[in-house]
């Protein structure tokens, strides 16, 4: 069972860095470590507690917001899905994510306290 | 004359079967006599006042100072050609002796012209009165004629009540008949208020006025005056239930009343009261009783006699039918000598001697008190188990018992005694009776009530065991005290009969007894502000701190090994002006976080936003353009045929 298990991962993380290109690349360390950010502001809210709790809150969505704007953007510039998004260029993906992303920040800075 | 005397009577006789419950709640004392009389005694200034002052003063029955310096004053203020004042000179001349006015014959042809039905009531009683007084002739049968014709066309009580005064001065021999049927007329427009009042909404001098209007017509003629005995004692009530008066002509309203009240031919309402609390013992034994008319004048043929006097607590009948003797003044009744218990009795006297007595009938509450005294007071010390014989001790009222007495917890203090009448031996149960322990050294007072059994001894027994919460387990002497009162006592009782020494068990150490500390200012409160959540420790949040950057570390790293590079950067100016700006708003969230509020981020966040995308666009366009040759060949090269 953990056999195949492993072959699977080990097949995956061939083709993954044998096919996707090296942009998706960047962009997917980018959600690492969004990713890895996130579960260790997690972490802390476990270990010591709640306390101030709106900055907690602030800072999770931040970086879950930010996530699912990276997984957009990503989605979008990907050259495979290009017949799904025919009208919207990667500059354009990428401006939308900038302005997304600022609306995100104001929020996110409004709640931090 | 005389069937209309005996058809009164036997009117009166009904309604006195009928048991009326009503009795006079107001009247004149002497004492508003005099204030009435003190007020009508004023100096008068013109013709009007004089007449009330006169006359008024002749009614009560006091006498007027210096006839002659009033019969001068109305003569020179006299005004022969004015009806009013006429009318005012000659009713005062008649009141005071020896004062003849000289009247013209112009001033007798403009009274006889006044009394016509184109005058004013007013006008046509001051002319028949003025006419009357001064003895000159008169045609009756006209004056009724003016008057039923006035009485149609002014229907108020003020001009009603004129025409019944003014028919009263007229002869017998007119036809009076119409105009004493008003009197009927008029009383249903009395206002009975509570059952109590009966007057006019008129006002108090409407009602007077009416009421001596009324008597002085029916005494004219000799008929009883349509009114019933409770409707009487109503209409005294609400004339003399104010004691001050406001203007001369209404203290004239009720001197006039009071007098018609108290001098009828048909009704004399009876006043009957005590003076002082009315209340009898064996130093005070006669119940006496003032017997007056309304103005509190004695009435001298008055029988008054006790038709029945019961114990309101037996309800048995202690006398019947006793009369009163009659004692300078004063109605007198020895009621001692019938021997009476202490408490409180209600009499039904009755006022005869005269049929024209009105609420005649009156219930009166009497009391009669005695003198308290205690009699075989024992005080024993008994064991709760019975076994040691009880040592009993007599103590005698008023001194106290020689040794003190010690009760433990083992043991019970008793006291027993009796309360008898010192008069008559009887024993007593009065309201109040209580044993008082009064503990010298804290201050501690404990009262208990002491009860009486079925042959009326008092017991009292203090179970030290049980008690002890009263006593707040405090031994120590005490002292007794046996209280003793009652509303029918007269000498209530407040003894100290001996000391008592208590032992109670689980004693705490003495604490002076604190009053109830109820009124005093309680502790300050002070204001606990809401306490700041615990923080965690300055370590652990600097750990965690470092902590959440090290993965931008690993990107770094990431991206550093995937070969992300900066080598497409050109140095364009909207390049340039978009990495500024994005860097500014990245500043200006900063600066948000720590300075600034929503609105002037908002307004900040605009122009930099604004130039941002400016540039931003700009420079994304450049790349497109910059892209889209490479694509083309990129995807031409995909096409080279493959040869």
């Amino acid at each position: 069972m953990s056999n195949s298990v492993i072959s699977v991962i080990s097949r995956f993380l061939e083709e993954y860095t044998t096919t996707t290109p090296n942009k998706l690349k960047v962009v997917d360390a980018y959600l690492l470590y969004i990713l890895l950010t996130g579960a260790l502001q997690f972490l802390y809210c476990l270990l010591v507690g709640t306390f101030p709790f709106n900055s907690f809150l602030s800072g999770f969505i931040s970086c879950v917001g930010a996530f699912i704007l990276g997984v957009c953007l990503r989605i979008q510039i990907n050259p495979q899905n290009k017949g799904d998004f025919l009208s919207i260029s990667p500059e354009r993906a990428f401006a939308d994510f900038l302005f997304a992303h600022t609306v995100l920040h104001l929020v996110v800075m409004n709640f931090i306290g | 004359m005389d069937r209309s005397r005996l058809f009164g009577l036997f009117l009166f006789s009904l309604a006195l079967a009928g048991a009326q419950a009503l009795t006079p709640a107001h009247y004149l004392s002497l004492s508003d006599v005099a204030r009435l009389q003190s007020l009508l005694n004023q100096q008068f200034t013109d013709l009007e006042s004089a007449y009330y002052s006169v006359v008024g003063l002749t009614k009560l029955g006091a006498t007027v100072h210096d006839h002659e310096g009033v019969c001068r004053f109305l003569k020179s203020q006299l005004d022969p050609t004015d009806v009013n004042s006429v009318f005012f000179a000659a009713e005062t001349s008649q009141a005071i002796s020896g004062c003849e006015i000289p009247v013209s014959n112009e001033t007798r042809d403009i009274l006889l012209a006044a009394v016509s039905e184109d005058s004013t009531m007013t006008q046509i009683h001051r002319a028949v009165s003025a006419l009357r007084s001064l003895g000159l002739a008169l045609a009756s049968q006209e004056v009724v004629g003016a008057l039923t014709g006035r009485i149609s066309k002014e229907d108020n009580v003020m001009a009603i009540t004129l025409a019944l005064q003014t028919a009263a001065r007229l002869s017998k021999q007119a036809e009076l008949g119409g105009i004493l049927e008003e009197i009927e007329d008029l009383t249903p427009r009395l206002d009975d208020l509570g059952g109590i009042y009966l007057q006019f909404e008129e006002g108090l001098e409407a009602t007077a006025l009416f009421v001596t209007a009324a008597y002085s017509l029916s005494d004219h003629v000799d008929m009883e005056p349509p009114l019933k005995e409770d409707q009487v004692i109503q209409l005294v009530n609400s004339i003399f239930s104010k004691k001050s008066w406001d203007s001369l002509a209404e203290a004239f309203s009720v001197a006039s009343a009071a007098a018609a009240l108290s001098n009828n031919r048909f009704h004399v309402p009876v006043i009957v009261s005590a003076p002082g609390p009315a209340t009898v013992s064996h130093s005070q034994p006669t119940l006496q009783l003032l017997v007056t008319d309304v103005m509190s004048q004695p009435l001298a043929m008055a029988n008054v006699l006790v038709e029945s006097a019961y114990a309101v607590a037996s309800k048995s009948v202690i006398l019947s039918q006793a009369p009163f003797t009659l004692n300078d003044g004063v109605f007198e009744l020895n009621f001692m000598s019938s021997k009476p218990t202490s408490g409180y009795y209600q009499f039904t006297v009755a006022v005869t001697g005269d049929t024209r007595l009105v609420a005649n009938h009156v219930e009166l509450k009497v009391k009669v008190s005695t003198e308290v005294s205690v009699t075989s007071m024992d005080l024993s010390v008994v064991d709760k188990d019975q076994s040691i014989g009880t040592k009993t001790t007599r103590v005698d009222y008023p001194s106290k018992g020689k040794s003190s007495f010690t009760a433990d917890s083992h043991q019970n203090f008793a006291m027993s005694f009796q309360l008898v009448d010192t008069n008559t031996g009887v024993e007593l149960t009065p309201h109040q009776t209580f044993v008082k322990l009064h503990n010298q050294k804290t201050g501690q007072e404990v009262v208990f009530v002491a009860e009486p059994d079925s042959k009326s001894v008092y017991k009292f027994e203090l179970d030290t065991a049980e008690r002890k919460s009263e006593f707040n387990s405090i031994s120590g002497t005490y002292s007794l005290h046996l209280i003793v009162g009652d509303a029918t006592l007269e000498n209530p009782i407040l003894w100290n009969v001996a000391d008592v020494v208590l032992k109670f068990v689980d004693e705490e150490a003495p604490v002076a007894v604190q009053p109830k500390t109820l009124y005093m200012p309680k502790p300050e409160i002070q204001h606990l502000f809401r306490e700041p959540e615990k923080k965690p420790s300055t370590v652990v949040s600097n750990t965690f701190t470092a902590l959440i950057l090290s993965p931008l570390l690993l990107l770094l790293i990431l991206w550093l090994k995937l070969g992300a590079n900066m080598s497409n950067f050109s140095f364009t100016p909207s390049t340039v002006l978009f990495h500024a700006g994005h860097a500014a708003m990245l500043g200006l969230m900063y600066v948000y976080w720590t300075h600034l509020n929503m609105f002037q981020t908002l307004k900040y966040l605009a122009i930099i936003g604004g130039l941002t995308f400016l540039a931003g666009n700009r420079m994304l366009a450049q790349k497109a353009v910059k892209r889209f040759p490479a694509e083309q060949s990129h995807r031409l090269a995909q096409y080279r045929p493959v040869c």
